[in-house]
């Protein structure tokens, strides 16, 4: 936690740093407003504080972060940053914990089954998906799903979320869910597959296994009960790395499906040059993907008997 | 523009039976209207804050203005039943409609109107919009806090306001389109804290719609207003609903919005689907490369026309644009009483006479081919804003019709707000934008010596003069006279190459009736207009 200190602080000034150094400013978007005046312009950029040194910006930004205010937004709305972000973030911590559950549902499993049966046909074709898979960009995965599922069999809306007056239902978010999640969730399976099989194939052909199949104990046993568990740290290392990777995932996946997340929150707001909405939304990131980490620490202790924290 | 005409006739001849039938039947009450939108508001619904074209959208329902823009683009009476501009041009009075109310049951009164328009030119107002109303008496001083009120803006009675200038303005007229705020709800809120006023999030207006609710990136929900002084709208309920843009096509298809704007890509594909009807309408808006003209070469009038007559044009629009733009060669929308076609030189594609004119203003090839005159070289720099499929590939086209004229073209993509940053600091050669135009073809903004936006850096006394001109003069047919020479002027120096004036796509579902079936410039809804008039047949 004492090491958290000093993180922040370099995280946040670094980002507010290079969110600042970027060309362009708060108020190029107001070129063209006919009429506008070089005087107006000024005064904009004062109110927006732009006026000042660069320092005494971030300091302002930090001090009032630690009071918990993120702000207020730089464009017209001028509502605040933690009421932008909270409004969005139910939807892409939904959509990201849906795609995080898909990917390691189906990728533990597929992995598993691609390692016990190597070099069957099953594993050539799990292989060859996976690469596909891990390959495809999720913009054109995402319009294929589209063009399928909602253009030529109707059977799934073609995106966003509930439509106005539209009865809440679970069936019906499911249906707005699917093709987001499994867009974004693809990469995941497949590259979670991919470890999987890797790792346990590894784990296979070690010692205490020979030991473990030369007791007497079924193939299933070993690979279930001594072989998986093993298999598993590694996979848990790699969900620590995969968060980051589907937060930013979201981002591409929410434009396409006119998801209400973060993912067009934060385009505009880096089109736009709205400092206090980037600065917010990553310190957000940061702080998600810091949790994500602890997560993936407590899972290793709770998979590995041999690490403990004291 | 071959291909929108003819499409525009097969969409109007098929069009024509339904309008017969339409014409028929009585409006009917009731159902929802869903409007597709690729972008969310962001819910600043004041209109005097609002600087975002979706918050526009809602505002313009929701708050009546003192007029508002008929598919001709000429003002009509809204909240003001009639208004008089005086002899000497001086002042524009503007009587109002009595029994006029707000969503809250209180009348609206001259005052509403006056808190509206006193409130832009406060000194601590955050907004953008003075710079429309400096002209009114005493705006400069009262915002500069040099006095406390504005004789500009006089409340004659409850239900009359005038608004006076000390020289006449003709542009003045179409600005007050801004809708009319409830004083009684921001009257005691500082003006410098205005952004943050509940009532922004809330609306309250005199607007045929009744604000329902904001849901962040998925709708706005609208209610029809039963004591609109103008009529109860016929559709119940008014829908702003959030589509992804990859995926309109299908929205229209499953019936989940009636009306969205879709790209030229996704022409066809709607084009097939039997309940749809589709418009092409011009949009207010045009595509333009813009000279800088500081530098001595490109001041060289003849390079400038050279350039223009030696794009081949007929390709951008045809192919690039696949038929959804009109070539442009002066920056008055076709639509605007102040075009003009008259002594406008088209600069048909016609690469010989654009190598000849290079070679009678004394520009010759050096050793590499480039075109050079006097140390000047023709090789050029073009600041391109990336995104845009339609553009790059234009300037790719580009590129190559000047490099077989002899002038290099080294392309520069970048992201549209930092190349907004190379043009502010005059760094570039050429450049490529659009402009979104005003409804009032004032070119002062743009074109104006002493304007911020005159980017090009184009200093012409006469354009200047006719500008200024026109500005004073306040009969329309004598100020078309003058944008016909300026007009005539800019088509001939050419501080930008005229690119193409945009169009708009729009897809109507078929079951929904009382719109404009031969849309102007603003749309089949006529702006927003329309949606108070529309009606759905089945009520649902």
């Amino acid at each position: 936690m004492v090491q958290g200190v000093p993180v922040f602080l370099g995280f946040t000034f670094l980002l507010f740093l290079l969110i600042n150094l970027a060309p362009g400013s708060p108020v190029s978007h107001l070129r063209g407003v006919p009429d506008l005046d070089a005087r107006t312009l000024e005064q904009q950029r004062e109110h927006l504080g732009l006026d000042r040194p660069f320092l005494v910006q971030y300091g302002d930004w930090l001090a009032s972060v630690l009071r918990g205010d993120l702000g207020t937004s730089f464009d017209s709305s001028r509502r605040p940053v933690a009421e932008l972000i909270l409004d969005r973030m139910p939807a892409t911590i939904l959509l990201s914990v849906s795609s995080i559950v898909l990917g390691w549902g189906i990728g533990i499993p597929v992995g598993i089954l691609s390692a016990r049966y190597q070099h069957s046909v099953f594993d050539y074709v799990i292989t060859f998906l996976a690469f596909v898979g891990v390959s495809i960009p999720s913009f054109f995965f995402g319009l294929v799903l589209l063009y399928l599922f909602a253009l030529q069999l109707d059977w799934l809306p073609a995106g966003g979320f509930f439509l106005a007056g539209e009865a809440f239902s679970v069936r019906g978010l499911f249906g707005y869910l699917l093709l987001p999640a499994v867009t974004l969730g693809l990469a995941t399976i497949a590259g979670v597959a991919r470890y999987m099989r890797s790792s346990l194939l590894e784990v296979i052909h070690q010692d205490f296994l020979r030991t473990a199949r030369s007791k007497g104990l079924t193939e299933r046993v070993v690979i279930y009960k001594h072989a998986l568990r093993n298999a598993l740290i590694p996979i848990l290392t790699l969900m620590g790395f995969l968060i980051p990777t589907i937060f930013s995932g979201a981002v591409v996946v929410e434009n396409i499906f006119a998801w209400p997340g973060l993912g067009s929150l934060a385009i505009q707001a880096t089109h736009e040059r709205n400092y206090p909405v980037m600065m917010g939304i990553n310190l957000m990131f940061g702080v998600l993907i810091f949790l994500g980490s602890i997560i993936a620490d407590i899972s290793y202790a709770l998979a590995d008997p041999r690490i403990r924290y004291e | 523009m071959k291909k929108i005409v003819i499409s525009w006739l097969v969409l109007s001849l098929f069009l024509f039976p339904l309008a017969l039938s339409a014409a028929a039947s009585e409006p009917i009450q009731g159902g929802t209207f869903r409007y597709g939108l690729t972008v969310n508001p962001r819910g600043m619904f004041n209109p005097i804050l609002a600087t975002e074209q979706y918050d526009t959208m809602i505002n313009d329902v929701v708050y009546d203005r003192l007029l508002y823009i008929d598919e001709n683009l000429e003002p009509q009476p809204q909240l003001a039943e009639r208004w008089e501009i005086s002899e000497d041009g001086l002042s524009i009075t503007f009587y109002l409609k009595q029994g006029v109310l707000f969503h809250d049951g209180v009348e609206m009164t001259a005052r509403d109107v006056e808190y509206t328009y006193k409130t832009m030119l406060h000194p601590r107002y955050t907004g953008v919009r003075f710079g429309n109303f400096r002209v009114l008496d005493g705006a400069e001083e009262y915002r500069d806090g040099e006095r406390d009120d504005v004789p500009g803006i006089e409340v004659i009675d409850d239900y009359t306001i005038r608004f006076s200038t000390n020289q006449p303005h003709a542009p003045l007229l179409v600005q007050f389109i801004y809708g009319i705020l409830p004083s009684h709800l921001y009257r005691d809120i500082p003006i410098g804290e205005l952004e943050q006023a509940a009532a922004n999030r809330h609306p309250i207006g005199t607007g045929p719609f009744e604000f329902v609710e904001f849901r962040t990136d998925r709708h706005v929900m609208l209610d029809a207003f039963d004591d609109y002084h103008g009529g109860r709208p016929n559709i119940d309920q008014l829908v702003y609903q959030r589509v992804a843009d990859d995926a309109m096509p299908i929205y229209l298809r499953q019936n989940r919005v009636d009306f969205v704007p879709i790209r030229p890509e996704q022409y066809p594909e709607v084009a097939r689907m039997d309940d749809i009807n589709l418009y092409i309408y011009e949009a207010l808006s045009y595509s333009y490369i813009a000279f800088n003209l500081r530098q001595e070469r490109l001041a060289d009038t003849a390079v400038r026309q050279a350039m223009k007559a030696g794009f081949d044009r007929d390709t951008y629009v045809e192919i690039i644009m696949e038929g959804f733009a009109i070539k442009a060669n002066a920056p008055v929308p076709q639509a605007s009483w102040a075009f003009t076609g008259e002594g406008i030189n088209s600069y048909e594609y016609d690469p010989e006479l654009a190598a000849q004119m290079l070679a009678d203003a004394g520009w010759a090839p050096g050793s590499d081919g480039i075109l050079e005159k006097d140390g000047m070289r023709l090789q050029l720099d073009f600041l391109v804003p990336e995104g845009t499929r339609t553009t790059e590939q234009m300037a790719l086209l580009f590129q190559q019709n000047m490099g077989d004229l002899g002038i290099q073209i080294d392309l520069t993509f970048m992201e549209f707000t930092a190349a907004v940053d190379r043009v502010d600091a005059r760094e570039f050669d050429l450049f490529t934008m659009a402009w979104g135009l005003a409804v009032d073809p004032d070119p002062y903004p743009i074109w104006h010596s002493t304007s911020p936006w005159n980017d090009p850096g184009f200093e012409h006394a006469r354009s200047d003069e006719l500008i200024e001109l026109g500005r004073a003069t306040m009969a329309q047919s004598e100020r078309a006279e003058i944008y016909r020479e300026w007009q005539q002027v800019i088509n001939q120096e050419l501080p930008y190459i005229f690119l193409n004036y945009a169009v708009v796509i729009g897809a109507m579902n078929e079951r929904v009736q009382g719109y404009d079936r031969d849309p102007g410039p603003l749309g089949p809804l006529v702006g927003r207009h329309l949606l108070r008039e529309i009606w759905l047949p089945d009520g649902q």
